[in-house]
Parts: C-alpha cells; structure tokens; sequence
C-alpha cells in the first residue's frame, strides 16, 4: 500500500470507530517503514480531528467520539512500541485525572470531557462516578497527574467538590494540580466561591479550559 | 408475568459484563441497529411531525430496544434482561392511571391522546433552591392555588440546614429532605389545597436511605403522593433505586419513574434519543411496576429541552408513548433563559405546544434559566403554563407545529448564551407576593406578540 493511503486509511479507520481497521493500517504503516509518528499526527489525528469538529457542529456525538477514541487508542497501541524504539519525541500534553464526585453516579458530561481530552493528546486516567477527595488525590498522586477534572450534576453533591480543593490545601498539594469543574448545577460563581482554576459551562468548553491552563 | 422479585433475582443472575462494556458493546450498538431498522428519522423541517405509523414505529422500536439491551444493574454487574413477552405481558397488565392526592384535591392522573381537546394536567413548581425558606413557601402557595394545578413538584427549599451546606448522603440531607415535605404540606395548606399530591418526592434526596427516611409518614408523606425514581443514564439502576422501589411497594404508594435521557450523549442524535425515552416508559413499568412516569429528555450541549432537535423527540416520543404505553407521563423542559426575559416564553411556549398537542398527559411548567440558577423561578411562569396548556389543547399537531417554527425564529439563535433572567426577589414584591409592574408589562407584551401570530389564549 502507498503511503498517502495509509494515511487516508487511518484517518477514515477514526472517523468510522473502526478499530480492526486501525490496527491493521497501523501494521501496514510500520510494515511499509513509514515514520510513526507522521502515521499518527497525518493519519490518526486527522480523523479525530475531523470527529471533534462535527461534534462541536452538532452533526456527531458521543458514541462517534467514544468509538474514535478508541479505534485511536487501538492503532497507538501498535504504533507506540516504534515511536519509544526510534525515541521519537513526542509532544506531552498533560495528564489528566476525572472523576464525579462522592454521591453522584451521573457520567455522560464527565466521559464526553475524558474522550475530548484524549483525541487531543493528553493522557486521562477516568475514576468513574462517587468517588471521594482522598481517592481523586491518591489517583491523582499515582499518575503524576497535571490537572483534575470534577463533575457534580446535583446541587447536593456540588459540596463534593470544594471537599476535594479543601483537601489539597490541607494536605499542601494544591498549587501542584490545576482544578477544573463543571457538571448541570456548576456556575462560574461556584467554582470561584470554592477556589477553582476554572469552569466549563458544557463538556467542550471544559475541555479547551483544560487545554488552556496546562497549556499556561 | 414477572414482577420486582423478579427483577431483583435478574440483578443478582444476569449476564456479568463491565459497564463500559454494556455502554460500547451492548446499547450503542444495539440502539444503533434500532433505529436503522424501524426507520427512525429526524426531519428538522418538522419539530411537530403528525405521523401516527412514525410514532407507532418508535413504540415497537422501543419495545425491541428493551428486549435486546435489558437494564444494567451498577451494583452487581449485570444486566437485567427481559423478552418481548414480558416487555407486552407487563404493559397490558400495567393499571394505565394513578390515584393522586385526597380529600377534595385528589385526583386520577390518566394518559391523553395526541390532539386531545382535553388539557394537559397541569403539574405546577419546581423542584429547585431558593435562598429562604419564606420564599419557597410563598411561591409554592402562590403556584399551587391556580384551581387548575392538580398535583406539585415541591421545593428543595434552601441548600443549607443551620447555615451549613446540605451534602449527597450526609445527616444534613436528611434533615433537609424531612423539611421539603414538611414546608411544601404547609404552603400547600396556607392556600387551601392541603389534599395536593406531591408528586417529586424527595427532591432534597440525591442518597436513597434520605428518600426512604424522609417518606416516614410521621413527616407528611401520604402514600397518595407520588416518588421518582431515576434511571441512571443511560439504561442503568442500581440498589439505591431498587430500594426505593422495594419500599414504596411495600406501602402501596405511587411510583414514578424518571428517565432523562441525553441529546447528543450515548442515545446520539434525536432518532436514538427518542427511542431510549420511549424505552424508559416501558423499563418503569416493568422493572419498577410503575404507574408514572416523569421524563425530561435534555439537550446535552446546552443543557435545556427547547431546542429544535429536542422539540421533535419530545413530540415523537410523546405520540409513540400516548398512543401504545399505558402509563401517565410527566413532561418536563428546561428552558435556558430566565424568569423576565421575552426569551424564556417564547421557549415554553415552544415546548408546550409540543408536549401538548402530542399527547403529554401532564406538563410541568417549564423550568426556567435551565433550573441552576438560585431564586429564579416566579408564579407568573405558572401563569403563564397554565394559560398556554389551555391554549394548546385548543390546537392539533400540524397547528402547533406552524407555531413551533415561528417560535424557534424568535430564540433557537439564542440558545447558546440564552439571557440568565431574574431572581423572584428581583421582578417581584417579595412581601406581597405580586409581580413588579416591569415584568408585568413584558407578560402584557409577549402574551399579545404570541396571540398575534395564532396561540389561541382565552
């Protein structure tokens, strides 16, 4: 196979959630001595690329996005191993850690933030729904975390996330994680009331705030 | 017929998956193949379509849906799973109405037909926060003497007990859950209706042992009233739900269930997220027994169920719904901007002639400033529900449907960074109870724009 339909191979593979079709173009592009990383960056990020626009323009949705994510995930499973092998550098955008807080079993807006911030690079580690501040901080210790990311749906569980702030503060880890909150009943009022780097009002816009301050 | 032993012997025997699993492999996929199947189309030229085989087909598209995914149980891993048989054998057993309130306020709450003359029960309040307990009670005897309201959603009240903020599961909450009851009985006695249903309860609970502690009858709760119970979404429950249910059954009270799906989350787009919804009548009926139900399916991105898109599985699935499912719905929309904004009544009036025309048997009137905003809710939105619901019964869906299109013009732009509004404290005299003479004369101004273009107000 040329080149140029790898490349198209592995964008379209995203677009369509295809993950078979991702490793097998992600083998032939390592078979065909292609660079790696121009393999991800030319192939597999233009179609996540493509993905999140129709997402923000209302024409995709989550399960395109999830399925994206993972048929991404799939081929750099393949593509990763050559890209340390050539100690390629690449770019570290960040690691996140996400989690709804204790109380709240709500996830949709939480893992549509996660997907976003993994088609754009950074690497999520998502502890899923109810967890508690010390959880969210160990997990947070343990990734060597850059940022965290919490969710709160209900007004009673909102409380949840001023515990997790709080905690940093106590334990004198707050000024090494940037903290970002949202969720139905989170306003900016809110996440300045309790000490919050910053807010997203949906799930993109929490994204690009995340994006912002690690970028900062 | 299986009945809630049934489903909590399924919780502890069905298949064992992870949740991820279920979510990617199990009911993308499966709605996915749905809804290609049975044809289920969104036309956004049409938020109001009048197509009784197009709703018929989201029914039967909902009914395999349920047969093919099951119910995913949080607790245990496993999926609750049932045949098409019983999805059928529970319907046609399903009672199709629900005794509500007492005394000269009680009622039967019963399913409407898509262009019904009849109205739309009225559900009136919100189950939101405001800053004093004065307030809430003040508001919720002024919405609740309307004669026409037949059943509340009660106040959350305030957020904190003694000064402290009320937590998911902690000792405040239930302190904060026994007052909502205790607080919306009196509003409700203050203006001689103290038969009316409650019919959210509890709205302070987000923890099951507060919902359960907090329903004691020493507290006021009357087995008359009305429970919801949330499925998680998408298709998921867990023990704490299931305990409810186990509870309320035992006493013999009225179980609702509620779904909310998401517009745009793992139901996709409009076509899916119908179909989940209509699922989610079935799946009270037959995992919870039922006999209401209450659902606001929301637009994801923005938050709010006036958007084009929401509009029209609001009406696809309140036609699918009235015309096969026998249990009264709830209708609820989120309207994203505020309490005196023109914005806000051309929203509802949006999504009433919607829900209305299509069959909702209650409406509740629309939450406004998308239901997050402190103090932001004023009788005059009741008002004005009430008003419009009459209105819209007087009205078929291809009617509504010429309305609905002109409405969005005048705010679906708008969506996005929809005006917030203003506090009740802000546009009303908060010792007497009435509206300020400047949102009295918006009311005046936006009721004549909307009978200029056709709404047939009395």
């Amino acid at each position: 196979m040329q080149k140029n339909e790898i490349l198209e191979n592995l964008k379209s593979a995203v677009i369509e959630g295809d993950e078979d079709r991702a490793r097998e173009n992600a083998m032939a592009a390592l078979q065909a001595n292609m660079d790696p990383l121009e393999a991800m960056q030319m192939g597999l990020a233009r179609g996540t690329d493509t993905v999140g626009e129709r997402f923000e323009q209302g024409e995709a949705y989550l399960p395109e996005l999830m399925m994206a994510g993972e048929a991404f995930k799939a081929a750099m499973e393949i593509l990763n191993p050559e890209i340390k092998r050539l100690q390629k550098d690449v770019v570290d955008v960040g690691t996140v850690v996400i989690s709804t807080v204790r109380g709240d079993l709500h996830s949709i807006g939480k893992n549509i933030v996660a997907t976003v911030l993994e088609t754009n690079g950074f690497h999520v580690v998502n502890l899923g729904v109810d967890k508690g501040a010390l959880e969210i901080i160990e997990e947070a210790e343990k990734a060597n975390a850059d940022a965290i990311g919490l969710s709160a749906l209900m007004a009673t569980t909102m409380p949840g996330q001023k515990e997790v702030i709080d905690a940093l503060i106590e334990l004198n880890l707050r000024d090494k994680y940037r903290v970002v909150v949202g969720g139905g009943p989170v306003t900016q009022e809110w996440a300045d009331e309790i000490g919050a780097d910053g807010y997203g009002q949906d799930a993109v816009e929490a994204a690009t705030m995340l994006t912002k301050l690690l970028a900062s | 017929m299986i009945d809630f032993l049934d489903i909590c012997e399924r919780a502890e025997t069905g298949p064992l998956m992870t949740e991820k699993d279920f979510e990617m492999k199990t009911f993308i996929p499966k709605l996915r193949e749905v809804v290609k199947e049975y044809g289920v189309q969104y036309d956004s030229e049409t938020p109001v379509p009048a197509d009784d085989a197009a709703a018929d087909r989201v029914y039967e598209a909902s009914v395999d849906f349920l047969a093919r995914v099951g119910v995913y149980c949080q607790d245990t891993n496993r999926v609750i799973q049932f045949t098409e048989q019983e999805i059928r054998d529970a319907l046609a057993s399903a009672p199709g109405e629900c005794l509500t309130g007492e005394g000269k306020d009680a009622s039967v709450f019963r399913v409407r037909q898509p262009d019904d003359e009849r109205p739309a029960r009225c559900h009136v309040n919100w189950g939101t926060i405001h800053s004093s307990q004065e307030m809430a009670v003040n508001i919720m005897a002024t919405n609740v003497a309307h004669p026409e309201a037949k059943a509340i959603s009660i106040s959350s009240v305030t957020n904190t007990v003694r000064g402290m903020r009320v937590k998911a599961g902690s000792p405040l909450e239930m302190y904060a859950g026994i007052r909502c009851i205790r607080v919306a009985r009196d509003a409700c006695r203050r203006a001689g209706r103290p038969g009316l249903p409650l019919m959210n309860l509890v709205p302070a609970a987000a923890a099951a042992v507060t919902t359960i502690g907090a329903s004691a009858a020493q507290f006021g709760a009357r087995p008359t009233d009305g429970w919801i119970i949330g499925i998680i979404s998408e298709n998921k429950i867990d023990y704490g739900a299931m305990n409810k249910v186990a509870y309320l059954l035992n006493w013999g009270a009225n179980v609702g269930c509620q779904g909310a799906p998401s517009l745009g989350g793992y139901c996709g787009g409009a076509p899916g997220t119908a179909v989940v919804n209509t699922a989610y009548f079935l799946l009270g009926i037959v995992a919870m027994r039922a006999n209401y139900h209450l659902c606001f399916p929301i637009h994801f991105q923005h938050g709010c169920c006036s958007t084009r898109d929401v509009l029209w599985l609001v009406s696809t699935s309140s036609q699918a719904g009235s015309r096969n499912i026998p249990i009264p719905v709830i209708w609820l929309g989120y309207m994203a901007a505020g309490p005196n904004t023109k914005m806000y009544f051309y929203e509802a009036a949006a999504y009433l002639l919607a829900a209305t025309t299509s069959g909702a048997d209650a409406v509740k009137m629309p939450t406004p400033a998308k239901g997050v905003k402190i103090d932001a809710s004023t009788p005059l939105e009741t008002k004005f529900g009430i008003e419009m619901v009459k209105a819209a019964s007087r009205l078929n869906r291809q009617q509504a449907n010429e309305l609905v299109i002109k409405l969005l013009e005048k705010y679906e732009s708008r969506i996005p960074n929809a005006p917030e509004g203003d506090r009740y404290q802000d546009c009303f005299d908060v010792k007497t109870g009435k509206p300020g003479e400047s949102y009295l004369r918006l009311y005046g101004e936006v009721k004549e724009e909307l009978g200029a273009i056709g709404i047939p107000f009395e």
